[in-house]
This record gives C-alpha cells, sequence and structure tokens, in this order.
C-alpha cells in the first residue's frame, strides 16, 4: 500500500460516524483509520472495530502502593540506621512515618497516572501536522485514512456523499 | 549509666549575675550591644529572672536563674528538621551548630525560652577575643545556641578519668556557672549516683522542676520553699 | 446533532496569546518591579545575615512564616475547588478550573519560598533533603517541618500536573491555528513544543480524561494534608494557643476561604481586563459566591469554637495570649479580622445582589486581608508570650520583611501575568465539551456557530 493520506473533515460528530461506519463497511482496518477532535469524541466517533484501553485506576494503584512502601521504608530503614534520639522518643516514630507515607501514597499516585497518560497517548509524539489540522481548531471532527493513491479519489467521493445526505 | 543533673537553690540565690557572667566568658557567647539587646536580641544562655512577690511596702523579690533545663522528653529535639539537637546517651540535650539550618523552630518549642539565636555573626571588641574559650567554638550566623552544661568540662574531666583509669568523681566537674556561684547555689552532677550530692538534693522535699505541668522531665531541679 | 463549539467568544481568550496588549504588558513590568524589590529585599537579607528582619526573641518567626502559611492557604483555591468541581461533576466549573488551578500553582510556589527566605542559614537548605552523602546528614522524619516539605512537594508536583494535563489539547488547538497562520513565528514553535504532538485520538482523550480524573481524586486528599500539616507546625508545639486539636481542620477551611477570597478577586479582574464575561458569567459567580458564604460560615464557627474553648478552659498561660488578642496589644488585628472576615461577607454574600462579580469581589479583598492578620495573631500573637512571662518579647518588621511580603504578591501578579500571555486562561476543550453536552440536550441551541467547512 502506496503511504497516501486521505483527509476529511466533518463539522459534527454525527457527520464523521456515517463516514466511519461506511469505512468500516468497506473493509477498511481500524489502525488505517485516525479520528481527531478538539473536544473528547471517544464514546461517541470512533473508528469502527477499534478499542478504547486504559489501564489507569490500576497503574495509578501500582503507583500509590510503590510510593507508600518506598517512602515507609525510606524513613524506617534510615531511622535504623543512624539512631539518634531524641525528646526520649522511641527511633521510629510510627505517627510522623505515617504522614510521611500518605505523601509517598500521594506522590506515586500522581507521578504514575502522569506517566501512564503520557505513554498510552503516546505523547511526546512527533508525527507531522497535516494539511487539514486546522480544522481540529475550529472544533471539526477530522477523519485520515491510510490508503492507496488510486483508491483516494473514490472513497474521499463517496465518504463525503454519505456524509452530507 | 551517667545522666547529668544540676540543682539550683533559689533560697540561697541573691541574684548577682555573676553565672550570667561566668556563663558568658567559658562559652563564647556573643554581646549583641545596645540597640540589639533593645530590640530583645541579648544572648544569655544563663539568665537571672526575677520576681515580685507581695505588694508594696511589704514587698519580696525573688530571684530565678534559668538556663537550658536539658529536658528528658525535650519539646524541641523532635521538631528540628535536621537532628541539630538531639538527646546525647548521658542526657544532656545537643546543639550541633554545624547542622542546624536556623528554622527556629526549637526556640518556638521551648516552654521555657532558653534557646537563643545569632541573628548576627558574633563580634568581639578589642580586647575581648583574646579571652575566647579555644575549647568552644565561636558560632556562625544563623545558628540556634543555648546551655550546654558546659560540656567542654565534662569532657576534659572524663578523658582525666579514662587516662588515669577511673571514673568521674562526684564534684571534680564544676560548670562555669556553678564554679562562679558566691552564694553556692548551683551544684552539678550525676543524678543517676545515688551518692552524688546533686542526686542528695534531689530527692529532698524542697526539690521542684520549672513547669512541671508539661512533663518535660528536666534535669535542672529548683529547691525552693525554705526561709 | 451537534455542530462545532468554537465559538467566536474564544478570541477573547486568545487574543492575549498571540498579540500585543499593553494592559498587559504595563502589569507584568509593574509587578516585575515588585519582584525585583522581593529579590533584592531577599538579597540585602542573605548578605547582611537574618538579623535585619524583625524578628527576635521570643517571637522568633515573623512575617515569613505568616507569608508562608498565607500563600500555601492561597494555594487551596485551585486544584482543591477545582477537583471538587470535577470530582461532583459540576457543569458551572468548565471556564473556572483552569485560572484556578494557576493560582494554586504560582501560589504554592511563592508559598513554598518563604521557608527557604526564613531560614537562619539558607544555602544550606538541602540538609531537609534526604540526599545521601560523605557528610553524612539525615533529616529528621519526625519534625513537622518534614512533612511540610514532602507535602509541599507533592502537592505542587500534583497541582503542576493537574495544570499541564487538561492544558495539552488546548495547546494543540492552538498549534494547529498558529500552523496555518504564522508558522515560522517563536510563539507558534513555543505551542507545538507545548503541545507534545497531541493528536485528539479517542484513545488520547479516553486516556487523558481517566488520567484527570485519577488524579482530581488524589489531589483532595493532598491538599487537605497540606494545610493539615502547615498546622500541625503550630499544633505540634506545646505553646498557647497553637497546641489544639482543632487547628488541622480550621487551617484547612481557612485555607479554601482564602482560596476563594483570591480565586473571586482574580475572576474579577480577568473578566474586567480580558472581557470574557461569556465564560466568566454571572452564574459562575453566584455559585461561587455560595461556596464562598458556605466557607465564611464555617470559618467564623472555627473561630467562635477555638476562641469559646481556650476562653473557658481559662488556662493560665492560654489566657495570656488570649486575652492580648480579644482586648489588649492585638485587638485591633483581632476585631479586624473579625469585621472582614465575618460581619461584611455576611452582609453581602446572603444576597442574590452581592453575589455579583463586583460584590464578591470586594469581599474577597476583605478576606484576604482578613486571613493575613489571622495567621498573623496566631504566629505572632502566641510567641510574643511565653510561659516564663520574664521573657515577653516585641515584635515588628523591618523594611525586609515588608518588602518581601511586598514583592511576593508582585511575583504572583508576574507569573499569572506570563500565564495569561501563555495559555488560555479559559480551558477551550473543557468549555466546548460543555457546549456539546448541552447541545446534545437541547439541539435548538446552536447558536454562534462558525461556518461550515469540510472535505478534502
Amino acid at each position: 500500500m502506496a503511504d497516501g493520506l486521505l483527509h476529511a473533515a466533518f463539522r459534527t460528530s454525527a457527520e464523521a460516524r456515517v463516514a466511519l461506519n461506511r469505512l468500516g463497511q468497506d473493509g477498511v482496518a481500524p489502525n488505517d483509520v485516525e479520528v481527531r477532535s478538539s473536544v473528547p469524541l471517544e464514546h461517541d466517533v470512533i473508528p469502527v472495530g477499534s478499542k478504547l484501553r486504559s489501564k489507569i485506576p490500576w497503574t495509578s494503584l501500582a503507583g500509590a502502593t510503590l510510593g507508600g512502601t518506598a517512602f515507609f521504608m525510606m524513613v524506617k530503614l534510615t531511622s535504623e540506621a543512624y539512631p539518634l534520639p531524641t525528646g526520649g522518643q522511641p527511633i521510629v516514630g510510627l505517627p510522623p512515618t505515617g504522614v510521611i507515607t500518605f505523601e509517598g501514597v500521594a506522590i506515586g499516585a500522581v507521578l504514575t497516572t502522569v506517566a501512564t497518560v503520557l505513554l498510552e497517548c503516546g505523547l511526546p509524539g512527533l508525527k507531522k501536522a497535516g494539511p487539514l489540522d486546522h480544522h481540529i481548531a475550529l472544533d471539526h471532527v477530522l477523519v485520515s485514512v491510510k490508503c492507496d493513491e488510486g483508491a483516494s479519489t473514490a472513497w474521499a467521493a463517496q465518504a463525503v456523499e454519505t456524509a452530507r445526505s | 549509666m551517667t545522666r547529668w543533673g544540676m540543682a539550683i537553690d533559689t533560697d540561697r540565690c541573691t541574684g548577682c549575675g555573676a553565672c550570667a557572667v561566668a556563663c558568658h566568658a567559658e562559652n563564647n557567647i556573643q554581646t549583641v550591644g545596645e540597640v540589639e539587646a533593645a530590640k530583645g536580641r541579648a544572648m544569655h544562655w544563663m539568665r537571672v529572672e526575677r520576681y515580685y512577690e507581695g505588694v508594696f511596702p511589704d514587698i519580696k523579690v525573688r530571684f530565678q536563674p534559668v538556663m537550658c533545663q536539658q529536658c528528658g522528653h525535650a519539646p524541641c529535639e523532635p521538631v528540628c528538621p535536621v537532628y541539630a539537637t538531639y538527646r546525647t546517651p548521658e542526657g544532656l540535650n545537643a546543639m550541633v551548630y554545624a547542622r542546624c539550618i536556623g528554622t527556629r523552630y526549637c526556640a518556638n518549642n521551648c516552654p521555657y525560652t532558653t534557646r537563643y539565636f545569632n541573628w548576627f555573626a558574633p563580634e568581639f571588641d578589642a580586647p575581648l577575643e583574646r579571652q575566647l574559650n579555644p575549647s568552644v567554638s565561636v558560632r556562625p550566623a544563623g545558628v540556634m545556641e543555648k546551655c550546654t552544661f558546659c560540656v567542654q568540662r565534662i569532657q576534659e574531666s572524663q578523658e582525666l578519668a579514662d587516662q588515669e583509669e577511673r571514673t568521674v568523681r562526684d564534684g571534680e566537674i564544676q560548670t562555669a556557672c556553678s564554679q562562679s556561684c558566691p552564694a553556692k547555689a548551683i551544684t552539678f552532677g550525676d543524678m543517676d549516683d545515688p551518692a552524688s550530692t546533686v542526686a542528695l538534693i534531689a530527692r529532698t522535699e524542697r526539690a521542684t522542676h520549672l513547669l512541671e505541668d508539661l512533663s518535660t522531665e528536666p534535669s535542672v531541679i529548683y529547691l525552693r520553699g525554705g526561709r | 446533532m451537534s455542530g462545532p463549539a468554537a465559538s467566536v467568544h474564544e478570541e477573547a481568550l486568545l487574543k492575549p496569546l498571540s498579540s500585543f496588549r499593553p494592559k498587559l504588558f504595563v502589569g507584568s513590568l509593574l509587578t516585575g518591579l515588585l519582584v525585583v524589590l522581593l529579590f533584592y529585599a531577599w538579597g540585602y537579607q542573605i548578605a547582611n545575615d537574618i538579623g535585619v528582619a524583625g524578628i527576635t526573641r521570643p517571637v522568633f518567626w515573623g512575617f515569613y512564616i505568616v507569608n508562608f502559611v498565607f500563600w500555601i492557604g492561597i494555594s487551596h483555591a485551585g486544584t482543591l475547588i477545582s477537583a471538587i468541581l470535577r470530582v461532583t461533576q459540576a457543569e458551572w466549573r468548565r471556564p473556572v478550573t483552569r485560572c484556578a488551578e494557576a493560582i494554586t500553582t504560582f501560589a504554592l510556589m511563592i508559598g513554598g519560598l518563604f521557608p527557604l527566605i526564613h531560614l537562619g542559614r539558607p544555602w544550606i537548605f538541602w540538609y531537609m533533603v534526604p540526599i545521601p552523602t560523605e557528610r553524612g546528614i539525615w533529616p529528621n522524619f519526625r519534625s513537622p517541618l518534614m512533612w511540610d516539605v514532602l507535602a509541599i512537594t507533592t502537592y505542587l508536583i500534583g497541582s503542576v500536573m493537574y495544570l499541564l494535563l487538561p492544558m495539552i489539547p488546548d495547546f494543540a488547538i492552538i498549534r494547529d491555528r498558529m500552523m496555518r497562520e504564522n508558522p515560522k513565528s517563536l510563539k507558534s514553535l513555543f505551542f507545538r513544543v507545548a503541545a507534545l504532538g497531541w493528536r485528539g485520538t479517542p484513545q488520547q482523550w479516553f486516556s487523558l480524561e481517566a488520567g484527570i480524573k485519577t488524579m482530581a481524586v488524589v489531589i483532595i486528599p493532598v491538599a487537605v494534608s497540606v494545610h493539615t500539616i502547615v498546622s500541625w507546625d503550630f499544633a505540634m508545639a506545646i505553646q498557647p494557643m497553637w497546641h489544639s486539636t482543632i487547628f488541622g481542620p480550621y487551617f484547612v477551611v481557612g485555607a479554601i476561604y482564602s482560596g476563594v477570597a483570591v480565586l473571586m478577586l482574580a475572576m474579577y479582574l480577568l473578566r474586567k481586563g480580558l472581557g470574557i464575561q461569556e465564560y466568566l458569567s454571572d452564574k459562575v459567580f453566584n455559585n461561587l459566591g455560595l461556596m464562598f458564604l458556605a466557607f465564611a460560615m464555617l470559618w467564623s464557627y472555627f473561630t467562635f469554637a477555638e476562641h469559646l474553648t481556650v476562653w473557658y478552659g481559662n488556662e493560665h498561660a492560654e489566657r495570656m495570649v488570649f486575652d492580648e488578642r480579644i482586648s489588649g496589644r492585638f485587638s485591633g488585628f483581632f476585631w479586624t479580622m473579625i469585621v472582614v472576615n465575618t460581619i461584611i461577607p455576611f452582609l453581602i454574600l446572603p444576597f442574590k445582589w452581592g453575589r455579583k462579580p463586583l460584590g464578591t469581589a470586594i469581599v474577597g479583598f476583605g478576606v484576604l486581608i482578613g486571613m493575613w492578620i489571622e495567621r498573623y495573631l496566631i504566629v505572632v500573637g502566641t510567641l510574643s508570650f511565653p510561659r516564663l512571662t520574664y521573657t515577653e518579647g516585641f515584635y515588628s518588621p523591618t523594611w525586609v520583611e515588608v518588602g518581601i511580603l511586598v514583592g511576593s504578591v508582585g511575583l504572583f501578579g508576574f507569573l499569572y501575568f506570563t500565564f495569561i500571555q501563555l495559555a488560555p486562561i479559559v480551558s477551550l476543550w473543557e468549555v466546548r465539551e460543555g457546549e456539546h453536552i448541552k447541545n446534545r440536550k437541547e439541539p435548538a441551541h446552536q447558536a454562534a456557530l462558525h461556518p461550515a467547512s469540510e472535505e478534502a
């Protein structure tokens, strides 16, 4: 398949959805279709056959556990390694360690959440801008299809026709 | 185990202030000058507080020398973020000047207000710099300091005792304040040695602690109630 | 069926990003001068030792700690409020979140500066950071100051991320516009980098929204913990009127109260200055005004409870501090605080005419001053009267401390002005999303649409 990209900008998500359905019917693989929008429309308009996945609550939870454990161990082990008594109190004071463990849980959750978002979104990405990208800024829905040079005109005509009708 | 302690007989104290002067000389405490002192920045590890009892003309002045109480449960210690102040095994509330970053939290949490801060670098007008004690460091600006129970004298005596292969004798160590007190109101010694003078005094009926209800377990005992 | 929601009002938000605005320039210049003052005063203090400040014995903590608590309090405006509104899915939050989160980030940066300014030897502040070095210095995790360090670091990282994540799609919108208008300009390059190559695919949106939701849930307890820990700096000490179990919630409520106050003031100024009343509408002010009123009530309740307990307990050392506050040396401060924090809000906010932009901004300004006074009373009021009366002391600030306070306000303004010129102060995509939701509910609502344009 020659690397041709066919772009179409749609004013509304309904129009885009019609075009996507049509592409699906024509047997275009979901990986060859890219839908882009300036607002979250992922429950409204997605390429036929593609699935949305996010590991987010789980990675955050894992990060929280890791962060909490790391902070707890840091306080406990270092205090025991260099025992310095203060105020007649035990070397490892559990309540203060609890406070610090809590912050560890939070920072672990925050960092892993951000990392997961970046990873799942493929950011930072280096893809080149397309000729119709400014349409996204106007809140249009942009659909790009990977296709042969020859087929593109026919598809374009079809897709746009369908969407308009 | 050794646990250093001090007893101060307020019934004997005449309020002469010799202890405060001796402390200044022994511990290289800076004299801040008139202007700074007026702002409340005077530094006296040992200060003599004055209280008036009764109504004029039937009035009685009482003196109370106050210095760091070397608390067993010191409120100043846990709040320091960098362990600049901590508890030594011998019951001293130690101050590590090199670690101090100057948060001043310890001073805020001291109910006796016996911690002093170096707002400026110390200056000693000539010829005062010639009488600086070589066993004691001069503290830089931005660092907290307070009474150490003359820890340099304690160490000196302990080293001597080690060389002579014996333990430190009771009364061998004299802090600068107890040495200079003309009324012999201040006694220093080992609280854990039941035969030491200070331990004997601590068991008398007149023994009290300053702000005892805060349960800071001070190592300084005040005697009063006589007369 | 719904059309594009990119309305003409967005131009007002995008103008400061692309064109020269004299008002913003003058604002940046004036606040920039104050920033110079801040760093000059701080530099002077480092060069001449901490003694150039007015703090003394026994008032070891003064303006710097007051400012620290004050700014950290203000930082509770954004992230916390925006997270609560996001979690509860309040639709009217959409235009508010961005400008509120920016307040958090900048106030937190400034608040975090003050403990450093406050240190006697700021150049070794890193003794509080757990870095293994040959010096063998390790922080004492029992100290509330260490909890502060960790909590504020966590909160700062969290709120910066919480501010930046939803900004990525907005940067992409601006990038896409600029790439068409003038792709070679420096600003265009900035937005190309800032957008991180965001494309807006369904998967990206799905992950981003999941991330924002999770962050909102995590950030609420963090924000609560931050000001609780700030209050513990005081409550863990055994000083009279500091050692109080109520301090945690009292400080959190006070922090949000002062945070909403700054938010009201900032929103009023943004609305006036940028002409974005389409976004920061009267409805938004009304709703936030109700929240403001709720916190005025909560704060007043806590203040009453705190003082009643001390007065009734009648413990000697506490009564001394209390009496000086109510009728002694600090009574002027105390009653001013009551007037601006309780009486004026109760006279204005319960009424619909009061919850208009100007009304809430006036109350916000007063509360801001009142909350600063509250912290001054707590810090200086207690420290002036130690348990041993012999050591009572007086505190008055020097020009260094006043300069740093004024400079910190300038720094906040400067950062905020800069921010307005780098990012839309109202989240474009979130507002658009709100429009889509509205359109889906009532298809008739399709005004202000752009002319249609399509195909390849």
